[in-house]
């Protein structure tokens, strides 16, 4: 019994600070969202499910989910066969394969302020070596940030490629935890590479695969505005304006606290959503040795 | 014990006389970064010295929005500072914050700050319903930079800069260079995709952005920039980019100021903040740098520019002998003396027309006429409401509206009438939404 309490006790502090800066503010966005809240918060209205009508309705809204849903659904496939492809080759052994690791892992390291800095540097339409190295060797005028898709893909590239090391690092690290004996049992019995890889590799990787699509999924979806923000603001027109940059905007740049409010409970609704299926039916195909 | 009384209540007054003598400490946030932050912390620490009274603590809060944001934050927290630097376009949300304190109340009351000493226009922008809100600290208008060396190779006089929008379009055409393969090498003109662009556009042919006189005598409620004033800028800005002779740099200001640094466009649309930037990398580049007025439509009577950039604001503390140091503060800073450091400092104008005359007797402006053109340009605006600018609630997402439309039109998603049209239905929206709250 004193163990059970004691236990209890000792939680209590982890639940005050969830409690505080989680749950309290959660609730605070919910009571919000029906809210239409002034700059400076001196003047609320109650506006019922306003904001969530206001939201459905309008066509920039519903266009930026689907700009959300396209940029999950590609920077998450591509990113992780591009890493996945990266870390088969930086599990080989050989020299300075450290040298290689570090290389490809810094990109995780740098803030989204500074890599999406980085890419329109490289990406300026006239001055940028993108476009330049385009303009010698295929006389391609590129617009990169101004033109659609030219920015959609811009800003996706510039996504995948700061994931990268995250992903990178858990991949390897399945990877190594596959025992060699596995594979060395599949040659004898005559398997190929691109079997081997199929039958063993792929499978036993899959729990790393599944949480890393769900980390991506949550980084994609909530955490990539600066890199927007600094590239492409969203646009051409609002064309690579995606749920969280859009609430970004809201919150932040127009002081709209009850609109904003509004999108973070629809962007919490998805996530749970996306959460509930996924684990409900993809984890199934998960092999846990 | 009489004794004891009497050493109690000497011990009493020498505490209260220390406490009256005690300096009022006041908290200044501003959004001056890197050396402009360090000018701020320049003056603020001569301030310092020179009034022992008074402890002035400014701290950097972030770029403009940032700066509003924690504001906002602040005062729901209880705890705001004293004087807080806010945007042109957060105007009226400051006014319809209910924490601030116009600074008119202090100009009427103190009888050695003569208002009249700051210019005409920079005053005309702070001021709504007859009243003046908050001074202008750091303070811009747009201008066009040129690159003088390359005028020259194009057979143009560089001395001569274009005045009207032919003049300006024929200039743009001699500058574009194409290769041998069609490529465009070098372009006449560029500019980022910013709103703040097309204010001034309006004001340049004295045209309105909202009614009731820009907002300025009563809240703003309806956009009336689909006009022919403002249907003139989308066809111009669309002909420039979509015939080949401009390069449209994209969001923001530094995609555009790396191209003309680099020599690739002739003619960049800019801050006059810039000015002492623009300089240096001319010198660096190897190429003499310009600065002409933003030229106008022909046959439209000109109107002038708008001041931009960032003014004081009171924060109401309801503590008379914070306010106090507070406006002295912001009296010192707006004075002659500081205006020349602040302006040679950074490249902002300064406000105080005794400084323009200091700097100018000094030699300065015969030394940089690039600096003149950028406060010349203001000076020969005549204020109107036009000019004052306008001033609505949601102005930060109007202007982005504005950007968005214009970029719909530069890529052929609307005519130059439809996206006008649409920026003017979305900012009639947004004003409906900020209006209701204060109905």
């Amino acid at each position: 019994m004193t163990r059970k309490l004691i236990s209890y006790l000792l939680l209590v502090p982890t639940f005050l600070i969830i409690g505080l800066f989680i749950y309290y503010p959660a609730v605070l966005t919910f009571q919000k969202s029906v809210y239409r809240v002034s700059p400076f918060g001196n003047r609320n209205i109650f506006v019922g499910l306003g904001n969530f009508k206001t939201l459905f309705t309008s066509q920039s809204y519903i266009q930026e989910m689907w700009t959300t849903l396209l940029f999950v659904a590609v920077t998450i496939t591509v990113g992780l066969t591009i890493s996945l492809l990266f870390s088969l080759l930086l599990n080989e052994k050989v020299p300075g394969i450290g040298i290689f690791r570090t290389i490809v892992f810094s990109p995780y390291a740098i803030s989204p302020a500074i890599a999406g800095m980085l890419w329109s540097f490289l990406l300026n339409p006239v001055v940028g070596y993108v476009s330049y190295v385009l303009l010698n060797l295929f006389g391609i005028q590129s617009h990169w940030m101004t033109t659609y898709p030219a920015a959609l893909i811009a800003v996706m590239v510039a996504t995948v490629w700061q994931n990268l090391g995250f992903n990178i690092i858990f991949f390897l690290s399945g990877l190594q935890g596959i025992p060699k004996s596995y594979y060395e049992a599949a040659t004898i019995d005559g398997a190929g590479a691109i079997k081997k890889f199929f039958k063993i590799t792929l499978p036993l990787l899959s729990p790393i695969t599944f949480y890393l699509a769900i980390m991506n999924i949550t980084f994609t979806m909530f955490t990539v505005f600066g890199v927007i923000d600094i590239m492409t603001q969203g646009g051409p027109g609002n064309k690579t304006t995606t749920l969280i940059y859009r609430l970004y905007r809201d919150g932040f740049i127009y002081f709209r606290t009850g609109m904003a409010s509004a999108e973070s409970v629809i962007l919490i609704v998805i996530m749970a959503i996306v959460t509930f299926v996924y684990f409900r039916f993809v984890q199934r195909k998960v092999h846990y040795r | 014990m009489w004794r004891k009384v009497l050493l109690v209540g000497m011990v009493m007054t020498l505490a209260a006389s220390l406490l009256v003598a005690a300096p009022v400490t006041i908290r200044f946030w501003h959004a001056m970064n890197g050396p402009l932050g360090q000018m701020v912390q320049k003056l603020v620490n001569e301030f310092n010295q020179t009034h022992p009274n008074i402890v002035v603590k400014a701290d950097y809060a972030g770029s403009y929005s940032e700066t509003l944001s924690k504001t906002i934050a602040a005062v729901k927290g209880g705890n705001p500072p004293d004087i807080v630097q806010i945007y042109d376009i957060g105007t009226q949300m400051m006014i319809d914050s209910g924490i601030i304190i116009p600074l008119q109340k202090f100009i009427d009351e103190d009888k050695t700050f003569d208002v009249n000493t700051l210019i005409p226009q920079a005053r005309g922008y702070y001021t709504a319903n007859g009243k003046l809100y908050s001074l202008p600290f750091n303070s811009s208008n747009p201008v066009i930079y040129y690159n003088k060396t390359l005028f020259k190779k194009a057979g143009l006089d560089p001395n001569n800069p274009p005045t009207t929008w032919s003049q300006f379009k024929e200039a743009c055409k001699m500058l574009t260079i194409k290769n041998s393969k069609g490529n465009t090498v070098q372009y006449g003109f560029t500019s980022g995709v910013i709103g703040w662009f097309f204010e001034q556009y309006m004001a340049v042919q004295n045209a309105l952005m909202f009614n009731n006189e820009n907002g300025r005598v009563s809240r703003a409620t309806k956009a009336i920039f689909d006009d022919p004033a403002g249907l003139r800028i989308f066809n111009f800005w669309n002909d420039l980019i979509q015939s080949g002779v401009m390069i449209n740099a994209g969001p923001g200001w530094d995609n555009a100021n790396g191209i003309f640094a680099s020599q690739k466009a002739a003619m960049l649309l800019d801050s006059t903040s810039d000015v002492g930037m623009m300089l240096k990398q001319g010198k660096e580049g190897h190429f003499e740098v310009g600065v002409m007025a933003l030229p106008h439509p022909n046959g439209v009577p000109y109107g002038g520019v708008i001041i931009g950039g960032a003014s004081l604001w009171m924060i109401n503390t309801h503590n008379t002998q914070r306010e106090q140091a507070a406006w002295e503060f912001i009296k010192w800073l707006e004075s002659p003396k500081q205006q020349v450091q602040w302006s040679k400092g950074t490249g902002y104008f300064p406000i105080n027309k005794n400084a323009l005359t200091r700097i100018m007797h000094e030699g300065f402006y015969a030394e940089h006429p690039q600096y003149l053109t950028t406060v010349f340009q203001l000076l020969m605006s005549n204020v109107t409401p036009a000019t004052r600018g306008g001033i609505a609630g949601p102005f930060p997402q109007i202007r982005a509206t504005v950007e968005k439309a214009l970029s719909k039109m530069f890529n052929h998603e609307m005519t130059p009438s439809q996206a006008l049209k649409w920026a003017q239905d979305q900012a009639n929206q947004e004003l409906q939404e900020y209006n209701s709250l204060y109905q």
